[in-house]
């Protein structure tokens, strides 16, 4: 009944440490990491002291202004030294059932993973790192995004190493007991080889397109990445002996334009600084995006690889993918700005690793999610069964009772306190207006349906998030009525699953539809306990009401 | 529930077929006073030592006296009404809650673990709370004011059913 793979403590059982190595195996080496690795770390010491130079020997500055780029610079020659001993110290190798990690220069230490256990193999490198050629290959074992600590971490050794190691281990990862039969690695590296050119191919999903960039730039992180930038550039300027805000004041007549001029022209230049910034970050995080369907030892995986100075590769298994969410801003809509995330067990909801396209058209995220799903009738383009107008009544008395009792609050406080006057009729002005249209959005994000194998639901006001769930992904169902859907004929029907959020919720159906979307979601289950016996073979797409036939129990 | 005509606004659900303990009526008072007392406290000790606070305290205080009192008296038979259960040889059905009412259904198939829970309130009173978690972490199923013999055998029961259940249970 309890399946180890359900909880998140692969981890735990996978990686094994301990002061004898796992197996004893002399015939097999112990390699080191690459030598490369120190000289590239040399480097970017140096790099790092360079501003402290140049600020010390050409510009001329007291060393008391310098002392952060003095401390930086002492930081990077310790880094730099820790290197070289964990150079001397750490060895690896791979044998045929683990992958073992030895460091310790007195007491060992062995670190080892089983082969059958891993699940993953990235390999990333920083811009030196690349240039030098030199890969850091992280290896996971059981379920773990790759923000967690990984299981086994080299770091670095050389290209071509790491991606014959990568093939050795994600190749047989099926623990194929032909190849551990044979000793040699040569003989296991040849097989592994062989077994990638399957019939199946990759199949490339989707790829970067440039003008993505202005559905990233515009955001409200722009104004934080300005202020950033600026108190930044402020900073590094006094070490310098640059005043940027004395200068800033020189530009321009600002008590010409007086204060709300100033605002504007202020807020507007950071604008464009912060979108400047945006636009920079997106380009070096997501350059050479490529996201594809790759296929592994059991199966395909689902790999998206993007990144310019340091590239990140991620991979999900197709095994465990259940569904995909596209959620739409609500400030965004008319540029049909679009975020595609899958559901899937075994990786948080919140980690990055469940983005698999940049923000981005709607039109892309409907294809590489249709993609994705691969059925047969697209699950998302499937026209939603709307929601009965009571529940709009609901969300406008919600947002009319919200309005009133600010209001009221603030009156009163007018009344007895300090707080002016006039404050109760402003606020009820600008927010009535504002709740109200915010009930008709919420109320027009709402459907529900079913297609085929999936379940669809959509809702969300700020980010209105279609999602489409595997039907068989269902693991319970929950009606909830309250007192006042009760009298307006709502019900909210969620389904709970082992994936992404762990329940997805269709809110405010007609209560005669609710038990029949139940019905959908768990044909077999809840079938005993409806009151009438009710068709469920609704029609895909465009369906109103499923047939309700009376039967007397 | 009186019966009437069913109307469209009606689910299609019907009841579970089992009823919880009628002192699980105690048990939702036990807990509603536990809820009401401390703050009917602290805003009466505040009205009586802190002469400064009563604009506020003396309003504040009765509508407290007044809310927790019907809260106290009405919440408890309510739910007593809508609290249900029922287990078949397919799935756990439990109805719960007073102003709003959840209907849950969890099959055998998807069940992971199932515990019996019994509070001090709970012990003191001779009840048993059952639990049903599934994969999700929201599908969990409790059944709360059941007599403990009886939780504990459809505990067994459940546990028994789900281990000839096969699957992974995700």
């Amino acid at each position: 009944m309890t399946d180890q793979s359900t909880h998140p403590q692969g981890d735990d059982d996978a990686v094994e440490v301990s002061t004898q190595p796992p197996t004893d195996q002399p015939e097999v080496p112990w390699l080191r990491l690459d030598r490369r690795m120190i000289f590239v770390d040399a480097l970017r010491v140096v790099l790092t002291q360079a501003p402290a130079l140049i600020a010390l020997l050409v510009v001329g500055v007291s060393a008391s202004s310098v002392w952060p780029l003095i401390i930086f610079g002492a930081w990077g020659v310790l880094r730099s030294g820790a290197n070289v001993v964990r150079w001397v110290r750490t060895r690896y190798r791979v044998t045929d059932t683990y992958v073992e990690l030895r460091t310790g220069l007195f007491v060992r230490q062995y670190r080892s993973v089983r082969r059958t256990r891993i699940r993953s193999a990235d390999a990333d490198a920083r811009l030196l790192q690349r240039l030098a050629r030199l890969r850091r290959v992280t290896i996971g074992a059981g379920q773990m995004n790759t923000a967690s600590e990984a299981a086994i971490r080299l770091d670095a050794i050389s290209l071509s190493a790491a991606l014959d190691l990568r093939r050795e281990l994600l190749g047989t990862q099926a623990g194929d007991t032909t190849v551990a039969s044979a000793p040699a690695t040569e003989a296991r590296a040849s097989e592994a080889r062989a077994s990638d050119s399957s019939p199946v191919r990759s199949q490339e999903l989707a790829r970067l397109h440039w003008w993505w960039v202005f559905y990233n730039m515009f955001s409200f992180w722009a104004y934080v990445m300005a202020a950033g930038l600026l108190w930044g550039g402020q900073w590094i300027g006094a070490m310098f002996g640059l005043d940027l805000w004395a200068w800033a004041g020189d530009l321009a007549d600002w008590e010409a334009l007086g204060l709300l001029g100033s605002i504007a022209v202020g807020l507007a230049l950071t604008g464009v600084l912060g979108v400047i910034g945006m636009a920079f970050t997106f380009f070096t995080e997501h350059a050479h995006f490529r996201l594809e369907r790759v296929p592994s030892a059991d199966g395909t995986v689902l790999r998206t690889t993007q990144g310019l100075f340091r590239t990140r590769e991620v991979t999900r298994d197709d095994r465990r993918l259940r569904g995909v969410a596209l959620s739409e801003p609500l400030l965004w809509r008319p540029m049909r700005m679009t975020d595609t995330a899958v559901i899937t067990t075994g990786l948080s909801m919140w980690s990055a690793a469940v983005t698999i396209l940049p923000r981005g058209p709607r039109a892309t995220a409907r294809r590489v999610a249709d993609a994705v799903l691969d059925e047969p009738s697209s699950p998302l383009a499937a026209p939603l069964r709307p929601h009965p107008p009571a529940a709009l009544r609901r969300r406008m008395v919600w947002a009319a009772t919200a309005s009133a009792a600010v209001t009221g609050l603030l009156a009163w406080l007018g009344a007895t306190t300090s707080l002016p006057h006039d404050a109760w009729w402003i606020t009820a002005l600008v927010m009535l207006p504002l709740l109200l249209s915010l009930a008709l959005v919420g109320y027009r994000a709402l459907g529900h349906t079913r297609v085929g194998r999936h379940l669809v639901v959509r809702s969300g006001v700020v980010s209105r998030t279609t999602s489409a769930l595997r039907r068989d992904a269902v693991s319970g169902v929950r009606v909830r009525q309250s007192v006042f859907q009760r009298r307006l004929g709502l019900a909210t029907v969620s389904v709970s699953t082992a994936a992404g959020f762990g329940v997805y919720e269709a809110p405010d159906l007609a209560a005669r539809d609710a038990a029949g979307f139940a019905l959908e979601a768990l044909p077999d289950y809840v079938r005993p306990f409806l009151t009438h016996s009710t068709d469920e073979t609704a029609p895909a797409a465009g369906a109103a009401v499923p047939a309700v036939t009376a039967v007397p129990r | 529930m009186c019966s009437r005509v069913s109307d469209p606004h009606d689910l299609n659900l019907r009841r579970p077929r089992h009823r919880v303990e009628r002192h699980a009526i105690a048990l939702w008072a036990g807990r509603a006073l536990s809820a009401v007392l401390p703050v009917v406290l602290v805003l009466a000790a505040g009205y009586a030592f802190w002469d400064a606070s009563r604009p506020w305290t003396g309003p504040l205080l009765s509508v407290a006296c007044v809310l927790g009192l019907l809260y106290v008296a009405v919440m408890p038979p309510w739910r007593y009404r809508v609290h249900r259960w029922e287990v078949t040889d397919q799935a756990v059905y439990a109805s719960a809650g007073w102003f709003v009412t959840e209907w849950r259904i969890a099959p055998h198939s998807r069940i992971q673990t199932v515990d019996t829970v019994r509070g001090p309130l709970d012990q003191l009173l001779g009840l048993a709370s059952l639990v049903v978690t599934t994969a999700s972490s929201s599908g969990a199923v409790t059944i709360r004011g059941l007599n403990p013999k009886t939780a504990v055998q459809t505990a067994e029961e459940l546990n028994k059913v789900t281990q000839n259940t096969p699957g992974d249970a995700t």
